[in-house]
C-alpha cells in the first residue's frame, strides 16, 4: 500500500506511541477514580493497540515450505495453545469448593429422597450398626473390667425444636443457597450502595406480612413492587417462578422467617401492589 | 460368663449379623465406571465436544459447498467448482469421524451416567430410536451420492447435482434441529404454572412440547450460523495448508483465492453470530432470570471475559487478513472513502451506548437512532453533494477501523469488577459507580456492533479495491496463511468455550430445575481447568482435520488446471 518503515523503527515508533497513550489513559483513569487494576487494563489496551499497528506495518513474511513450514506450524500451535491456556488462567478463578459446599447442602435432602439416596442411607445405617457391634465385641472382651454403662447404646435423640432465631439463621442460609443476593440487596447492618435488578429488601419485614412474603416467593406474579412496573410487565428479568417447585416447605418457612426480620425503615424497600391474576 | 455378658454377646452377634446382612443386601449395583484422571464428567465433555466439532463441520461445510458449486455453474469459474469438490472430499472423511465420536459419546454417556441417559432417551424415545437414526442414514446416503455423482452429473445434469446438494443441506439442517430438541430441553425443559408443578408438566408434556422449549429455536439459529462460520474458517485452514504445500504458482494462486473465499464466508457468518448468541442468552434469561446473573455476574462471568478476548482477537485477525489481502491489490491507493464513515466509526460505540441506555433493546427507538447513523455515510454525500469532497484514503479508514476494534474490544471486556463472582467484589477491584455503565449490556451491545460495523466497512472498502484495482492471486503476504490458521483455531476454541458455558448453565442439574446431578462433579469448574481441556480438544480436532486434509488433498493430487497466476482484473469472471 505504501512504503514500510524498518522493523526496528516500526517497533520503536509504535511502541513509544503506545507507551505514551497508555500512560495518558492510565493517568486519566487515576484522576477519574478508577482502581489500579483498571488503570493497568487501560494501559494494556494501549499497548495492544500499539502491537496491532506494529503488525500492520510489519514487513511481509517470506514464504517457507517443506520441513520448515511444518516446524513453523507446530511452533505456532504451541504458542497459540500456551497463550490461550495462560490467558484463561490469568482471569480471577472461582473456587469450586465454595460451590461444592452449597450444592451439598442443596441436594443432600433431595438425594435422600431418591432410591439411590435411600439405599445410601441404609448402607450408612448398616455400617453404623456393624461398627457398633464391633465396638460391643471389643468391649465385651474386657467386660470383666468395665461395667454395663460403658456399653450402653445411645438412643436417638428426639428432633430438637427450632427456635425463631434458629429458623431465621436457616433462612439466611436459604438466602445464600438460593442465591437471592444475585438480584436483591440486603445490607444486614452494613452500608451498601449497590443496586441490583430486584428491589432492596432491607425493610421487607415491615412492608409485607409473612404470608405476603411467602406468596411472593412461591407466586412472584401475585405482587408487584412499586417502581418495578416496567420489569414486571416485560418478559425478561422477572423473578423466577420456580421456587414452589424447587424448595421444601421448611426451606420456604425459614426464608420467610428470615425476611420478616428485615425491618430497616431507613431503607428504600418499595411498597407492593397486589396484582389481579 | 455371667448372664448379662452372654446376653450382650448374643446381642452383639445379632447386631453384627443383621448389620452385615443389611449392608450386603442394600449395596447398590457396582457403581458406574470412573474414568481415570479426567473423571466422568470431563470424559463426557471431551467426547461430546469433539463430536460437536465434527458435526458442526459436516453440517456447515455443505451449505457453502453447494453455494460454491452453484456459483461455479453460474459464472463458469472453475475455481468455485474445485473449492466445492475439495471441501466435500474433506467432509466425507470427517463424516466418519462424526459418526465414530457420536457412537463413542453415547457409549461413554451410558457407562458414566446410565440413569440420566435412560431417563433422557425415554423422554425423547421417538427421536433417539427412530427419527434421528433415519435422518442420519438418509444424510449418509445423500452425502455419498452427492460426492460420488460429482463427475457423472455435470454439464446439463449439473442442476440435478446441485439439487442433491440442496437436499443434503435440508436433511442436515433438519437433523441439527431434531437433536437440538433434547439438547435445549436439558437447559430449559419448560415451566410449571400456578396450578401444576414442573414435574407434572413434564409428565404430561408431548414430545413436541419438550422439543419446542424456550431455547430450542435460538439454539438452532445460533448453531446454524455458527456452523457456517466454522465451515468457512475450516475452508480457510484447508487453503492455508495447501498454500503452504503448493508446488507451483498456479496452485498458490488457487489456494490464495480459496483462503480469501473461506475467510469471506467465515467472517460473513461471524457478523451475525454475536446477535444469535445474544438471542440465545435472551431466551435463557427469559426462561429463568437467575441464569443471567450466573452467566454475567457469578460463576461464569470470567468465561464471558475470555469470550470477549477471543471474539476481539477473531475480529482483529479477520480484519488483518483484509489488510494483508489489500496490500497486494495494485491501485488500492486510488480507493478513498467519505470522511463521514470515519466519523461514524469513531462515534458509534459511545453514541450507541448512550442510545441503548436510554432506549434498551428491543425498544423500537433503539433502532431509530442506529439505522440512520449506520447508513449516514452512504446517504448523506448523495443528498449533500459538497460532502463528497471530504474523503480519506483506504489506508486511513482501515487503520481507524483497527483502532475502533481495539476500543470496542476494550469496552466489551471491561468487567464490573475483577473478581470471579460479584459477591466477592471489593472497592479496589470495582468500576467507580459513575462508570458502572461500561459493564452493562448497552455498552456491550454497542461494542459488538462496533466490531461488526468496522468489519463491514472494511469489506466494502475491499470490494471497491477489487473492482477498481488489479489483484494478484498467489502473491499475498505469507503471514496471511498463519492468520487463516489462527482464525480457525480461535473459532474452534471459542466454540469449545461457549459449548462449556451452555452446558454449565444447567448448574448442578442434568436437566435444569428438573433432574439434579448428585455426582461429586456437578460444580462449576474453573476457567483455567476449562481452558486446558478446551485447548486439548481443539488440538485433537486439529490433528484429525490436518490428517484428513493431507490425506485427501496432498499437493501431488491437485492437478486440475486453474486460471490464474498472472495478474487478472480482480472483478473478472
Amino acid at each position: 500500500m505504501s512504503q514500510q518503515p524498518s522493523v526496528l523503527k516500526n517497533v520503536a515508533i509504535k511502541g513509544s506511541g503506545g507507551l505514551v497513550i497508555g500512560l495518558m489513559l492510565a493517568g486519566a483513569a487515576y484522576a477519574l477514580g478508577f482502581p489500579l487494576i483498571f488503570q493497568a487494563m487501560f494501559f494494556f489496551y494501549a499497548m495492544l493497540g500499539a502491537a496491532v499497528f506494529m503488525l500492520l506495518d510489519a514487513p511481509a513474511l517470506k514464504p517457507i515450505s517443506g520441513v520448515k513450514a511444518v516446524a513453523a506450524l507446530v511452533a505456532f500451535y504451541i504458542v497459540l495453545s500456551s497463550v490461550y491456556i495462560v490467558g484463561a488462567s490469568l482471569w480471577p478463578q472461582y473456587d469450586p469448593n465454595d460451590e461444592k459446599e452449597k450444592i451439598d447442602k442443596l441436594l443432600s435432602r433431595r438425594k435422600a429422597m431418591t432410591e439411590e439416596g435411600k439405599t445410601e442411607e441404609l448402607i450408612a445405617r448398616a455400617k453404623a450398626l456393624s461398627e457398633k457391634a464391633e465396638a460391643l465385641m471389643s468391649r465385651l472382651e474386657s467386660a470383666g473390667v468395665k461395667g454395663v454403662d460403658a456399653v450402653a447404646v445411645s438412643m436417638p435423640k428426639s428432633k430438637p425444636k427450632v427456635s425463631g432465631g434458629d429458623l431465621a439463621a436457616l433462612g439466611l442460609e436459604q438466602w445464600n443457597l438460593q442465591e437471592c443476593y444475585n438480584c436483591h440487596v440486603i445490607s444486614l447492618g452494613q452500608t451498601s450502595e449497590k443496586k441490583k435488578r430486584g428491589p432492596n429488601l432491607d425493610n421487607v419485614g415491615t412492608m409485607l406480612t409473612a404470608e405476603q412474603i411467602r406468596k411472593k416467593i412461591l407466586y412472584p406474579r401475585s405482587l408487584m413492587a412499586e417502581g418495578y412496573e416496567k420489569q414486571f410487565k416485560q418478559k425478561k428479568g422477572r423473578m423466577p417462578d420456580k421456587y414452589r417447585d424447587l424448595m421444601f416447605e421448611e426451606e420456604v418457612d425459614a426464608l420467610v422467617a428470615f425476611l420478616t426480620t428485615l425491618k430497616d425503615d431507613k431503607a428504600d424497600t418499595p411498597k407492593v401492589i397486589p396484582v389481579k391474576e | 460368663m455371667k448372664t448379662w455378658q452372654r446376653s450382650l454377646l448374643i446381642m452383639a452377634g445379632l447386631l453384627m449379623v443383621c448389620g452385615t446382612a443389611a449392608y450386603a443386601q442394600m449395596a447398590p449395583d457396582p457403581p458406574a465406571g470412573e474414568f481415570p484422571y479426567t473423571g466422568n464428567r470431563t470424559a463426557v465433555w471431551i467426547v461430546a465436544q469433539l463430536h460437536i466439532l465434527f458435526a458442526a463441520f459436516i453440517l456447515g461445510a455443505p451449505i457453502f459447498v453447494v453455494i460454491s458449486e452453484w456459483l461455479g455453474y453460474r459464472t463458469q469459474d472453475p475455481r468455485y467448482e474445485r473449492l466445492a469438490k475439495e471441501v466435500t472430499k474433506v467432509t466425507v472423511i470427517l463424516y466418519s469421524m462424526t459418526a465414530l465420536t457420536g457412537g463413542l459419546f453415547i457409549f461413554v454417556l451410558l457407562a458414566t451416567y446410565p440413569d440420566f441417559t435412560t431417563w433422557l432417551i425415554n423422554h425423547f424415545f421417538l427421536i433417539f430410536a427412530v427419527i434421528y437414526p433415519l435422518l442420519f442414514i438418509a444424510e449418509t446416503i445423500v452425502l455419498y451420492l452427492y460426492f460420488y455423482t460429482w463427475d457423472a452429473l455435470k454439464g446439463e445434469k449439473k442442476a440435478r447435482h446441485i439439487a442433491l446438494g440442496v437436499l443434503l443441506n435440508v436433511i442436515g439442517t433438519v437433523t441439527l434441529f431434531v437433536i437440538d430438541g433434547p439438547t435445549s430441553f436439558m437447559n430449559s425443559p419448560g415451566k410449571g404454572s400456578v396450578d401444576i408443578s414442573i414435574y407434572e408438566y413434564i409428565a404430561q408434556a408431548s414430545l413436541w412440547d419438550k422439543v419446542y422449549n424456550y431455547s430450542w429455536m435460538p439454539l438452532n439459529l445460533h448453531r446454524l450460523v455458527g456452523n457456517v462460520t466454522f465451515g468457512g474458517f475450516i475452508a480457510g485452514l484447508i487453503a492455508a495448508y495447501m498454500y503452504m504445500g503448493a508446488k507451483s504458482e498456479r496452485e498458490r494462486s488457487y489456494y490464495d483465492w480459496m483462503g480469501f473465499v473461506g475467510n469471506l464466508i467465515g467472517v460473513g457468518a461471524l457478523l451475525f453470530l454475536p446477535f444469535m448468541g445474544y438471542l440465545l442468552a435472551f431466551e435463557l434469561c427469559d426462561y429463568d432470570a437467575s441464569i443471567c446473573p450466573y452467566m454475567m455476574a457469578d460463576q461464569l462471568s470470567m468465561f464471558f471475559e475470555m469470550q470477549g478476548a477471543m471474539v476481539g482477537l477473531i475480529f482483529l485477525a479477520s480484519n488483518y487478513y483484509i489488510w494483508l489481502s489489500m496490500k497486494r491489490i495494485e491501485g488500492v491507493e486510488r480507493v478513498r472513502m467519505n470522511v463521514l464513515t470515519v466519523v461514524v466509526m469513531v462515534t458509534i460505540p459511545f453514541l450507541m451506548t448512550w442510545v441503548w441506555t436510554m432506549f434498551p433493546v428491543p425498544n423500537p427507538l433503539s433502532l431509530a437512532y442506529l439505522i440512520p447513523l449506520a447508513i449516514a455515510p452512504a446517504v448523506l454525500p448523495k443528498v449533500l453533494p459538497f460532502l463528497r469532497k471530504f474523503t480519506v484514503s483506504s489506508r486511513t479508514v482501515i487503520k481507524v477501523g483497527f483502532l475502533m476494534v481495539v476500543v470496542g474490544n476494550a469496552i466489551w471486556m471491561t468487567p464490573h469488577a475483577f473478581v470471579a463472582t460479584q459477591a466477592l467484589a471489593e472497592h479496589h477491584l470495582e468500576l467507580p459507580s459513575e462508570w458502572g455503565f461500561l459493564a452493562l449490556m448497552p455498552a456491550k451491545n454497542s461494542a459488538a456492533f462496533t466490531l461488526v460495523f468496522v468489519t463491514v466497512i472494511n469489506y466494502i472498502l475491499y470490494n471497491r479495491a477489487i473492482r477498481q484495482g488489479t489483484i494478484v492471486w498467489g502473491k499475498i503476504d505469507f503471514a496471511s496463511q498463519f492468520v487463516l490458521i489462527f482464525l480457525a483455531f480461535s473459532a474452534i476454541w471459542t466454540m469449545g468455550l461457549m459449548g462449556a458455558v451452555r452446558s454449565l448453565l444447567r448448574k448442578y442439574y442434568h436437566t435444569y430445575n428438573l433432574l439434579p446431578d448428585f455426582t461429586a462433579e456437578s460444580y462449576t469448574p474453573t476457567l483455567s481447568y476449562s481452558g486446558w481441556w478446551i485447548t486439548a480438544i481443539t488440538l485433537t480436532f486439529y490433528i484429525v482435520v490436518s490428517f484428513a486434509i493431507v490425506l485427501t488433498l496432498r499437493p501431488a493430487d491437485a492437478k486440475e488446471p486453474v486460471a490464474g497466476g498472472e495478474p487478472v482484473p480482480a472483478g473478472a469472471k
